[in-house]
């Protein structure tokens, strides 16, 4: 099995017309995309646009009020929730809480292991390989309120990835990231895509979407575009979604004032 | 077996009781919440004396009660519920005094009740210590290693597929049987102290919440055992006794925590 030439992976998210809502209020709404395993799916557009909204529906935290979605070609459920991991937005964990990272990380295989249970070895090896996958296995032991706070971000990615997940979820995964932490998140991205993950995450930074993503889904409440990057992120759009937000476009990257990722 | 071995045993069993349950009472940083619930267990007392039950049972539902306006107000978090708790700390406690000075004639002590009187405790007493303690090890042996996830991390623990909530109303039925079970060994006001120090003094000491389960205890029942021991070579109160014993393991493990630190940088 070798898909250099992507088209021919199967379809791991299809919304078409799909809805969200939070009781009465329509956060996020006319969403139709597709995308495929092993890709990359970049969730942009201003604060309070429907971002994370998009990754809580996906889920299954919030209903489908309209539309259909499709998650590895079956209607989202408990079978669908098991093959997702999830990245929140940077959590404030309290620092003086007595667990090594190695058991933060162990915390991703306890739906696998179920109550009881003590870890396995294959746990112990998921794990493993978890931390290796961020690079962070020299500091398995080290208790993890004493992490920076890129790793602690890099040691929660661990744990959602030693569940096993075949869509990952990341809510502003590079916020607050220095360089060398932002380029180790980057490069497992890569890393999980290759395996054949499909990545869904939200960011404010053009520049890094472009760096791992293959689609872009641009919203502001609603669906404005979505397809390739080159589609997606022209001046016209990007002012469509901005809107009342000055937006500059060069060859590079995009700057879209005042949203440094707060 | 004399009225003092049967103290000892209820102290054992409360101090292990005390420092299993503590240990997530400390990590969930809801100490002063467990302070409120041991005076909440007050009005309770004083009206199952009136109405002539048992007046543990009486505690019981008071602090259920109490537990069950918390959760209804919101969630039972950390920094904000820390006024509320103190609110109902004092209100619930006048409310028992008021009580308390409205039907003189009741058979209960105030003194005993808040300060306990273990050298009085009668077997039921000891099995109820004892129900509690194992009913606390059967759940953390189900559930332990999801309690301190959810306790850690609780949104991690829902994104994860987790039920938060079910977790909080189990440590908070787990927190209330503790306070219960401890009234009548160290009283309402010192329950606090075997729920609170051990386990304060073992995550001092230790760097794993899983060792502490193991360590925290231990230094529980050393506090009751080494308290009543003192109390009785000195003649003095036993609750007072294990209190103070139980805030001097403290401050012993938290010099051992400076020496360790100091000799490490």
């Amino acid at each position: 099995m070798n898909f250099v030439n992507t088209p021919a992976t199967p379809v791991a998210l299809e919304l078409i017309g799909a809805a969200f809502s939070y009781g009465h209020d329509v956060a996020l709404d006319e969403v139709t995309l597709s995308v495929h395993e092993g890709e990359a799916l970049a969730l942009i557009g201003p604060n309070g646009s429907g971002k994370s909204t998009f990754l809580k529906g996906v889920l299954g935290l919030l209903p489908v009020t309209a539309g259909t979605m499709e998650i590895f070609g079956a209607v989202r459920g408990p079978d669908t929730a098991r093959s997702l991991g999830y990245l929140p937005q940077s959590d404030e964990v309290d620092p003086e809480f007595p667990v090594s990272l190695e058991q933060v990380v162990m915390m991703g295989r306890y739906r696998r292991m179920g109550w009881w249970r003590l870890p396995a070895r294959a746990d112990r090896a998921a794990v493993a390989e978890a931390l290796r996958l961020t690079g962070l296995t020299t500091l398995a032991k080290k208790r993890f309120g004493l992490l920076s706070g890129g790793q602690q971000q890099r040691g929660l990615l661990a744990r959602a990835l030693a569940a096993n997940p075949r869509m990952l979820l990341l809510d502003e995964p590079f916020n607050g990231l220095d360089q060398p932490n932002r380029e180790a998140l980057v490069e497992t991205i890569r890393v999980l895509k290759g395996e054949g993950v499909t990545v869904l995450l939200t960011t404010h930074d053009l520049a890094l979407a472009r760096e791992v993503c293959d689609k872009v889904l641009l919203v502001n409440g609603t669906q404005i575009a979505f397809g390739s990057l080159a589609d997606v992120l022209t001046l016209q759009n990007l002012q469509a979604a901005f809107s009342g937000f000055q937006v500059e476009v060069d060859e590079h990257s995009v700057v879209l004032p005042g949203h440094d990722g707060h | 077996m004399s009225y003092l071995d049967r103290a000892m045993i209820v102290l054992t069993l409360v101090g292990a009781l005390s420092g299993l349950v503590g240990t997530f009472v400390v990590l969930r940083r809801r100490v002063l919440f467990a302070q409120a619930l041991t005076h909440a267990t007050f009005p309770g007392a004083v009206l199952a004396a009136v109405a002539g039950v048992n007046i543990q049972i009486g505690a019981a539902i008071a602090s259920l009660v109490l537990v069950g306006g918390l959760a209804l107000l919101g969630r039972v978090r950390g920094q904000g519920t820390q006024a509320a708790s103190g609110v109902m700390l004092t209100a619930g406690f006048a409310f028992g005094v008021l009580l308390q000075a409205l039907n003189p004639n009741i058979p209960i002590h105030v003194d005993s009740f808040l300060f306990g009187s273990v050298l009085a405790s009668s077997w039921n007493d000891a099995l109820f210590a004892g129900i509690a303690l194992a009913v606390t090890v059967v759940v953390l042996l189900i559930a332990g290693k999801q309690l301190i996830f959810a306790v850690f991390d609780p949104r991690g623990y829902r994104a994860a597929g987790f039920n938060e909530r079910g977790m909080d109303v189990v440590l908070l039925l787990l927190t209330t049987l503790t306070v219960v079970a401890a009234l009548p060994a160290v009283g309402a006001i010192l329950a606090i102290s075997l729920i609170a120090a051990p386990p304060a003094a073992a995550r001092l000491l230790t760097s794993k919440a899983t060792t502490m389960l193991f360590v925290a205890p231990a230094l529980g029942v050393t506090a009751g055992l080494l308290g009543l021991t003192i109390s009785r070579l000195w003649a003095v109160s036993a609750g007072a006794s294990v209190a103070l014993v139980a805030a001097g393991i403290f401050l012993v493990a938290l010099g051992i925590n400076r020496v360790r630190s100091g000799a490490r940088s």
